[in-house]
């Protein structure tokens, strides 16, 4: 019975590791394709430990024009839409917490009704030029500023907070708005924070509304570079001049590309980690 | 009678007036709270139901200088033209297959995974596990798809140089339409099977301890629980979330195809996102492809209230 049991314990070990192992495997191999040296690498051997160490590849992407400037543009829209998205967010969840307030319900289907149904492409496309979004960065913060998910997320978090504290701040004199910023906010501090880290990472990562609503080259943020970059092959074109590469391999500053593309992302991940289980779990319960 | 009457006429204006100043008090009571609205209120006006409007130059003949009311109507010929149109079908196909394949093989996945990790006694390794299936779900579809394109590359990817010590001739995965859609779907389970299993892992642990220890007590074994207290545990969840998959069945991301596919696998990689985008914004064929994309919203919104019908009949979970 208790050999039975240690077995199927040691079966499904070994499923989760090989699946483990699977899904961490393409990351490793652009880790390890990127930092080994270039010329060890094109004999076209089997690559499981770095052969060599060399950083030509980081250099000649970190002197790349277009790609120090796509990366500014990352940079910017996603401290901007961090900011946008969270003021906005916030404020609606907030307000739509409040159980007594009436109409909330008629706010509640109102925004539900937009996960049912959209417009689509094309129609947003024309309503974005219409406001004069077109070739800006705010194309790439306005149009995404609401999530209904996160509202309906926030709102639960507001919702556990006890409402006596609002209660008795009511009868101190303060209004709706100061016990929103000076009460709740800082009560939700954690959660706030890994909202806003869903939606950094959101920002960092998205790439279809710069495709779609961005023309200009100075505007392209760093996934649309990337994506130049890894798919079409002409990646001769996409960086420029390219003489440097004789140093290197393209393979090599490829991989190095989309390493500084997914450093951020490995800096801030222990941290949404901590926090994301967490509210993941409380949407799907209240929502 | 008619005094009567009178009588009433007035109090119903009367008490009109008084609803009219309720009302306009009870507004006032939460000005802080509507003022706290109506940004958000205002967002989704122009950019959700604006847009919905905009659905209506499907039924006309969309022109810039015209605007969206502007453009003369032409009734339902971007529809008719779409449904003699072949480009229209092979697109349909070619989204509805990837969701089919995307249920049929991604779906699942997350549960089984959930199902082992909630076997799994030793905290740090459940945890170890979990740390690194998660990673992937925030790297972008550029980044992953990207690496995905690497690794399978004719020269140097490693697929290829497996095969290569094996003695066998490097495939062009990337260019083969017949590899397009195994490449799609076995991407989406690397990247997304482990958050996905987030939310079941939540519903595992609402289920309470003494129904496994009463089916220890009556001499269940592992598998018998798996099956009549585990299982039973999650279903609404799983009913749930199948429900929302359902009601996605024409929509196929975006990212995830626009990294992948290429003109060589056109015939295969091409769903109603990438088309629409394509055909409608670069080619500028705006009413045609909102035709597409009218019918992708309606379609969708039928298949989800269905959906939702079925599973209300057949269990007790509904998503409204």
């Amino acid at each position: 019975m208790s050999s039975r049991i240690s077995i199927g314990n040691a079966l499904i070990g070994t499923i989760l590791i090989l699946f483990a192992i699977l899904t961490f495997l393409p990351f490793y191999y652009v880790i390890l394709t990127s930092i080994s040296d270039p010329h060890q690498i094109r004999e076209g051997e089997l690559l499981l430990w770095p052969r060599g160490f060399d950083l030509a590849a980081y250099r000649i992407i970190m002197d790349n024009e277009r790609f120090l400037t796509s990366f500014a543009n990352t940079v910017t829209r996603t401290v901007l839409g961090v900011i946008v998205n969270l003021a906005l967010q916030l404020s609606f969840a907030y307000a739509l917490s409040k159980r007594y307030l009436p109409g909330r319900k008629f706010f509640m289907v109102y925004i539900i009704i937009t996960m049912l149904f959209n417009g689509g492409i094309i129609p947003t496309y024309l309503i974005v030029r219409a406001t004069g979004l077109i070739d800006t960065i705010w194309a790439l913060v306005i149009p995404t500023a609401l999530s209904t998910w996160n509202v309906i997320l926030l709102r639960s978090f507001f919702e556990n907070i006890p409402e006596s504290l609002e209660e008795s701040a009511k009868i101190d004199g303060a209004n709706d708005f100061t016990i929103f910023v000076k009460i709740y906010l800082p009560l939700s501090l954690a959660s706030v924070a890994t909202i806003g880290l869903f939606i950094a990472v959101m920002h960092w990562n998205t790439y279809m509304d710069a495709i779609i609503y961005i023309n200009k080259p100075e505007l392209q943020v760093l996934q649309t570079f990337l994506r130049d970059m890894v798919v079409q092959l002409e990646m001769l074109s996409t960086m420029g001049d390219m003489t440097l590469l004789n140093e290197t391999s393209i393979l090599s500053v490829r991989t190095a590309a989309i390493f500084l593309t997914v450093l951020p992302i490995v800096v801030v991940y222990p941290f949404i980690q901590k926090y994301f289980v967490k509210g993941v779990t409380l949407g799907a319960v209240k929502g | 009678m008619t005094q009567h009457h009178m009588k009433t006429v007035q109090e119903i204006a009367m008490s009109r007036k008084k609803g009219i100043i309720r009302f306009c008090s009870t507004i006032w009571r939460h000005k802080f709270l509507y003022l706290l609205l109506m940004p958000g209120f205002i967002w989704y006006f122009i950019y959700k139901y604006l847009p919905m409007y905009g659905l209506i130059i499907a039924f006309k003949e969309f022109n810039f200088m015209k605007g969206i009311w502007g453009s003369p109507w032409v009734g339902l010929k971007h529809f008719e033209f779409l449904f003699s149109y072949p480009d229209f079908y092979r697109i349909l196909k070619n989204t509805v297959l990837l969701n089919v394949y995307e249920l049929v093989f991604s779906f699942p996945m997350p549960i089984i995974l959930a199902l082992l990790l909630n076997e799994l006694k030793n905290m740090l390794f459940k945890r170890t596990i979990q740390t690194v299936v998660y990673f992937p779900h925030f790297l972008s579809w550029v980044v992953f798809g990207g690496i995905i394109i690497q690794l399978l590359s004719p020269n140097d990817g490693l697929v290829n140089q497996i095969r290569e010590l094996f003695g066998l001739e490097p495939i062009h995965f990337m260019t083969q339409s017949a590899y397009f859609r195994p490449i799609v779907i076995i991407s989406l389970i690397l990247k997304e099977t482990g958050w996905g299993a987030i939310i079941y892992l939540a519903a595992l642990t609402t289920i309470d301890p003494e129904q496994y220890e009463a089916a220890t007590m009556d001499g269940a074994t592992r598998f018998q629980k798996l099956i009549y207290v585990t299982l039973p545990g999650i279903r609404n969840t799983i009913i749930l979330l199948f429900i929302l998959k359902i009601g996605s069945m024409l929509d196929y991301g975006f990212e995830q195809i626009y990294v992948l596919y290429n003109p060589t696998v056109y015939d295969v990689g091409d769903v109603l996102s990438t088309y629409i985008y394509r055909i409608g914004l670069q080619d500028a064929r705006f009413s045609m492809t909102t035709a597409i994309g009218f019918f992708q919203s309606f379609v969708g919104l039928i298949l989800i209230w269905s959906a939702n019908r079925l599973a209300k009949r057949y269990s007790d979970v509904s998503i409204w």
